[in-house]
């Protein structure tokens, strides 16, 4: 009995130490050239949409995200008869400017939706070590996709094939000074790629809460307001080329809806004199002094208190 | 928009690392490391003389390593400001023309931020070639920061871009490959502190460290001054290889360095209680390629009264009782001057020692990692000598 | 993706190292600086192994398709590679079964009622009704055995042998009568190694001791470099010299298949794989079967390992002449075990697993050890031997199962007797194989029993001939003293202490290669 278990401490300890425990694995050097060319450096994230994960996840953000949230910031959501109307998976393409974003789209989504919807983001952010990958996860519904379009680009598929929706932030990276920027293809091609429709979705006042470079929402509880569009579906024979920018003129156009009214914007979209998303050709201060103003408020800060302070 | 990975302040991660980093060394290169990556835009200096480069290939350094596990003393926290790009062993090639060199220049830098670098009037130290001890690299264009990689506004090597100075460029000759040019920097400080360490014909040297910079402050001792004897204390079993090869007498183990220095030079050796043993005499000169306490306070019991004893590795606090008693000169030596005794630059005098065959051979085992697998990376040079590696650094222009 | 096989070069970053040892294994740090051989992944396997047989049979090489070949009233033979192959045993359906299904097929359509199936193991022991049965399937062996039409060949029933007579060397040709006398001989054959295949599967699988004698000997074996290379083995040599004379009375048919190198089912999987590449599930596996393996008895680890069937696809199945067919079965064979190795080395390190050809189902003793390592491993190469001449090899194998009566009977006379008196090959050849071979009780127990035949044990010495003629020291690590030195070799406990009594001979830092093996590799040494 004795021999048995120091025999299995001493191969403990030499496992332990030749596949270095608790440190990075290595490669001896001269087997580098033979590596799978694929080499997955980042944590698979197919645990976080099975039924424990999504339990967690439920309690962890009704009970924890939720309040914390609504607690910092107000939010305005129009356009959720959309969702009545289709069948998921979708994407859900949005402009990108804070790091609220992700909590703001996902916590404006009815239960059912936000339940099984998953949001792209950057492998090699947040998903290079375990508790990033898991913390993300359970809180925010990440899966991790690369930037650079790698080895990682089927996973956005395998996520759909589960049923699961997307949110995809076309920009790719936040807004430097809230303004939109440049649509990557990557939601035109997975939509084309698995004929899932697009739901654009605009929201103004990130931005101006939590801007790039900022850790936590600025106080005073600012308002946020997010619309979601009409889906679109690429046209029969159209190209993904064809395909994205209609997506970030429909989300143009949601953001124009969302500063005037629907019938005014309708009508620019129809004219094409729908303003352009990327801001104002200006000095740099012109264009982050615009956003960093919230959008209007309805209703005070706080709530009303039938009783006043004594 | 560019990929960096960028030091920023945390308390609890510094805490953390501190408190627990020698235990659970794994935890160095993931919760602990104030590090993170990000994409920003590209530094840009608009001043006459600055110019953009791309990163090819930047290393790890020993110092890098200590300020990211919260070793590093707090006197240098008034030098450097965060968030700041890491990164100062560079070979980069330049994006557009600065001054004489053509866009396209592969070069290597000198990293001190120096007054030519900083635009203003240069300093006692500048004035006569001798920029590592500058007096104003706090001041002028630029944020406080004592080397390109400490400095919020020029960007560091661990990122994809980054700008620097005419004054700090040094064009790589043809034929040399990345990993030659990137041991320049680390070369030209081991040619520093040799010149620096006042070796004199014959004399004893002792080499405390194995690491990139011991071997290297072993190469350049043997090359470029009369030293007689040079003993190399290495751990592990690649370091002393390449410690004889580089020009070691002889390699020993930490724990036989007394005695060995002992034997040799016929001194005796006392052991005081709860303390570690020390000589009353021992080599003429020695250098401490390590930093740590240990280090340190062997290289500093086993020099005769009188001798010298070169600080070449950023140090940790130790017990300097043999330095007054035995009338130390303790000299310490940092990066590496434009104007070396001789009268040439220690960057000219590196290039001839990376032209060695041992170099150019040590070259070809350098790490590279992309910059997204910095744990990795981290971990790696953690425990490189371990691991039978000198030197690990970064390709950013890398996605594998 | 396969990837190829490649020498690694062991640095500060190689984890330890699996070394097989018997019925076991062991993890081995290696010294800095030691090559370690890894075979290559498996390459792809035939999507649909039916249709490729189908094609095999109807499009062969140099031949007419095979429904041409039959018709009403002939007789058809078909032979076929015994269990000694492949290694594990594969997991049912066994290939051969598989293609014999597929010709019984075309038999029937033809016509065909004249039909034998005859198990090709020489000198090998009889396999017993349910072997049997693994390899050719249960339809094939319900609608035979019964009727005495599947046999296993035997090699001592001289009213069952024809003499064809001698090739240009004086070498006897004397093969299964029926088998010779047949309109048309089948062989199915599987190509586990290079050593397989060709003339040797009619001209040796089918041969009596007469014919065996000329090539199965410690001159022939010495001067075969290596048998695993048909065009530098003097025994394949003289294999083909009765091979072609047998083409002339014979209408041979042979089908010669290839495998990948899934060797390990996927509860072994650490086994298969690279080390370095280990996730966290094969670690804790190896873990778990080291310490399953610490306490378990005798048997249950005899059973452990005996009972795993390896899950090898078919990567290539020709049909047609003998020579045409194998000319492409090496190809794939090549391409699947070939790894190039740049020089020899001082000391060759190889760990003997639990199974070799000549104990399935059964014990290895300290001899079929010997043959495995010295012989089967030893020759894994092309070129020239992996260690140089006058080198060290150094082996790891308890060398403590003992010895089977029931399948190896003449081993223990061999081993008591035979070897105490000398360990030379040529020397114990000369002296002893004939008695063995003509021992009336040996004889008996092979054609009734299941026994190796008596001259067995010999063809295990001159299989290690090559080996101890090329390298001066031998040495088992934790193998068994008195088994060691009986057989003329030294034992060691652990590879420092090997390596450490080494040094007389190749000094006290020899260059060092070790063969990752199996899954089955083929050195390519330049």
């Amino acid at each position: 009995m004795s021999s048995f278990i120091s025999g299995g401490v001493s191969d403990l300890k030499r496992t332990a130490r030749g596949w270095r425990w608790g440190r990075r694995s290595l490669v001896p050097r001269s087997a580098e050239p033979y590596l799978l060319p694929a080499q997955q450096t980042v944590f698979p994230s197919d645990w976080s949409r099975k039924r424990p994960a999504m339990a967690v996840r439920e309690v962890v953000q009704k009970a924890g995200l939720e309040p914390l949230f609504r607690s910092q910031v107000r939010t305005k959501v129009e356009g959720l008869d959309v969702l009545d109307r289709i069948e998921g998976p979708v994407i859900f393409a949005a402009n990108h400017a804070s790091h609220l974003d992700t909590p703001l789209i996902l916590l404006s989504l009815p239960d059912e939706w936000r339940r099984k919807t998953g949001v792209a983001a950057a492998a090699d952010y947040f998903f290079d070590t375990w508790w990033r990958a898991v913390g993300s996860s359970l809180f925010f519904n990440t899966f991790p996709i690369d930037r650079r379009g790698g080895s990682m680009a089927t996973t956005p598929g395998e996520v759909l094939a589960d049923g699961w929706s997307l949110v995809i932030f076309p920009e790719g990276t936040r807004s430097k000074d809230g303004w939109m920027g440049n649509f990557r293809m990557g939601a035109a091609f997975l939509a084309h790629e698995h004929g899932v429709p697009v739901v654009p979705v605009a929201h103004r006042g990130t931005f101006a809460a939590m801007p790039r470079g900022q850790g936590w929402p600025s106080p005073g509880r600012r308002q946020l307001t997010i619309r979601f569009g009409e889906p679109l579906r690429p046209r029969e024979g159209e190209s993904v080329r064809e395909f994205a920018p209609r997506i970030k003129h429909a989300v143009a156009t949601l953001l124009d809806e969302d500063r005037s009214t629907w019938w005014e914007a309708r009508r620019r979209a129809a004219t094409g004199a729908t303003p352009d998303p990327g801001g104002p050709d200006v000095a740099q201060w012109r264009r982050v002094w615009e956003q960093s103003q919230s959008p209007a408020a309805e209703g005070p800060a706080r709530r009303l208190r039938a009783w006043g302070r004594r | 928009m560019i990929l960096a990975l960028e030091m920023f302040r945390s308390l609890p991660r510094t805490a953390v690392g501190k408190a627990i980093g020698t235990r659970m060394p794994g935890i160095l290169s993931g919760y602990a490391a104030p590090l993170r990556l990000v994409t920003i835009d590209p530094p840009k200096v608009d001043r006459p003389g600055w110019a953009r480069l791309r990163t090819r290939l930047s290393g790890i350094c020993g110092s890098d390593l200590g300020a990211l596990s919260g070793q590093t003393s707090l006197y240098f926290s008034a030098v450097v400001s965060l968030p700041m790009v890491l990164g100062h062993e560079v070979v980069a090639e330049l994006l557009e023309d600065c001054e004489d060199l053509p866009a396209g220049t592969r070069v290597v830098l000198d990293p001190v931020l120096t007054c030519a670098a900083r635009g203003v009037e240069p300093c006692e130290n500048c004035a006569v070639g001798q920029t590592n001890r500058c007096s104003r690299i706090t001041v002028g264009h630029l944020a406080p920061g004592l080397q390109t990689g400490f400095c919020k506004d020029t960007g560091g090597g661990w990122g994809q871009q980054l700008v620097a100075h005419r004054s700090q460029m040094h064009a790589v000759p043809e034929g040399w490959s990345d990993e030659q040019a990137l041991l320049m920097e680390p070369l030209s400080c081991a040619v520093h502190t040799a010149l620096r360490a006042g070796v004199k014909h014959n004399d004893r040297v002792l080499v405390s460290g194995a690491g990139a910079v011991g071997l290297f402050a072993t190469l350049a001792l043997r090359q470029l001054t009369p030293a007689g004897e040079i003993i190399v204390v290495a751990k592990h079993k690649h370091q002393r290889e390449l410690a004889a090869e580089f020009g070691a007498t002889e390699v020993v183990q930490p724990d036989e360095v007394l005695r060995r220095v002992r034997r040799s030079t016929g001194a005796f050796q006392l052991k005081p209680e709860y303390s570690p043993a020390y000589l009353l005499g021992g080599v003429d000169v020695a250098v401490d390629a390590v930093g740590s306490k240990q280090s340190l306070e062997t290289a500093l019991n086993a020099t005769r009264a009188g001798g010298r004893v070169v600080l070449s590795g950023m140090p940790a606090a130790a017990d300097l009782s043999a330095a007054w008693f035995r009338e130390l000169e303790v000299v310490g030596t940092y990066a590496s001057s434009q104007h070396e005794p001789g009268g040439r630059g220690a960057f000219e005098l590196a290039a001839e020692l990376a032209e060695l065959d041992a170099v150019v051979r040590l070259s070809k085992s350098v790490a590279s990692y992309p910059l997204h697998r910095w744990r990795e990376a981290l971990d790696h040079a953690h425990a490189a000598g371990r691991l039978g590696t000198v030197k690990v650094a970064f390709d950013p222009r890398s996605s594998q | 993706m396969s990837r190829p096989g490649f020498v690694l070069e062991v640095d500060d970053r190689t984890p330890p190292m699996i070394v097989h040892e018997g019925l076991g294994f062991r993890l081995e740090s290696f010294p800095l600086g030691t090559r370690v051989v890894y075979p290559p992944e498996s390459i792809p396997a035939v999507p649909d192994v039916d249709e490729a047989i189908q094609h095999a049979l109807l499009n062969p090489l140099d031949s007419e398709p095979l429904p041409a070949l039959l018709r009403p009233g002939m007789r058809l033979t078909i032979a076929f590679d015994d269990l000694s192959i492949p290694l594990p045993t594969m997991k049912a359906p066994d290939i051969r079964g598989r293609i014999i299904e597929a010709v019984l097929t075309m038999a029937a359509e033809a016509g065909v009622d004249d039909v034998k199936l005859i198990a090709a193991n020489a000198l090998h022991r009889r396999m017993t009704a349910a072997e049997l049965k693994h390899i050719v399937g249960e339809r094939v062996f319900r609608s035979f055995y019964p009727q005495g039409d599947l046999y296993n060949f035997d090699a001592e029933d001289r009213d069952e042998l024809t003499h064809l007579g001698t090739t240009e060397k004086g070498e006897d040709i004397e093969i299964s009568k029926r088998a010779a006398e047949s309109d048309l001989l089948v062989y199915v054959n599987v190509n586990l190694v290079a050593m397989d295949g060709g003339h040797k599967s009619v001209g040796i699988g089918l041969a009596s001791y007469k014919s065996l004698r000329h090539h199965h000997n410690a001159k022939t074996m010495v001067h075969s470099r290596s048998f695993m290379d048909h065009k530098h083995s003097e025994m394949h040599h003289s294999a083909w010299r009765m091979g072609r004379i047998i083409k002339d009375t014979v209408k041979v048919f042979q089908i010669e298949t290839t495998l990948n190198n899934d060797v390990f089912p996927s509860s072994f999987s650490f086994l298969q794989k690279r080390e370095w590449e280990w996730s966290v599930k094969d670690q804790a596996s190896m873990l778990g079967v080291r310490r399953g393996l610490s306490v378990a008895p005798p048997k249950l680890k005899h059973k452990m390992f005996h009972d795993m069937r390896s899950v090898y696809g078919l990567t290539g199945v020709n049909a047609g002449e003998v020579e045409a067919v194998h000319e492409k079965t090496l190809e794939k064979v090549h391409a699947q075990h070939s790894v190039e190795v740049n020089g020899q080395s001082d000391v060759l390190v190889m760990g003997v697993p639990y199974l070799g050809p000549y104990n399935v189902n059964s014990s290895m003793n300290p001899i079929l050890a010997a043959c495995m390592g010295l012989g089967y491993y030893f020759n894994s190469y092309r070129g020239q031997p992996v260690v140089r001449k006058g080198g060290a090899v150094i082996l790891y194998h308890p060398l403590d199962e003992g010895f089977n009566q029931l399948h190896h009977p003449s081993y223990v006379d061999f081993y008591e007797e035979v070897l105490a008196e000398s360990t030379d090959p040529a020397v114990v050849g000369e002296k002893y194989e004939q008695q063995f071979a003509q021992d009336p009780w040996y004889i008996h127990l092979y054609r009734t029993s299941h026994a190796y035949h008596g001259v067995h044990p010999f063809y295990m010495w001159y299989w290690i001939a090559h080996a101890l003629d090329h390298v001066d020291e031998v040495i088992w690590v934790g193998g068994n003293r008195k088994a060691a030195a009986r057989m003329g070799f030294r034992a060691a406990t652990t590879l420092q202490d090997a390596l450490e009594m080494a040094s007389g001979t190749v000094g006290t830092s020899p260059s060092i290669t070790y063969l990752h093996n199996p899954p089955h590799l083929l050195a390519d040494v330049r």
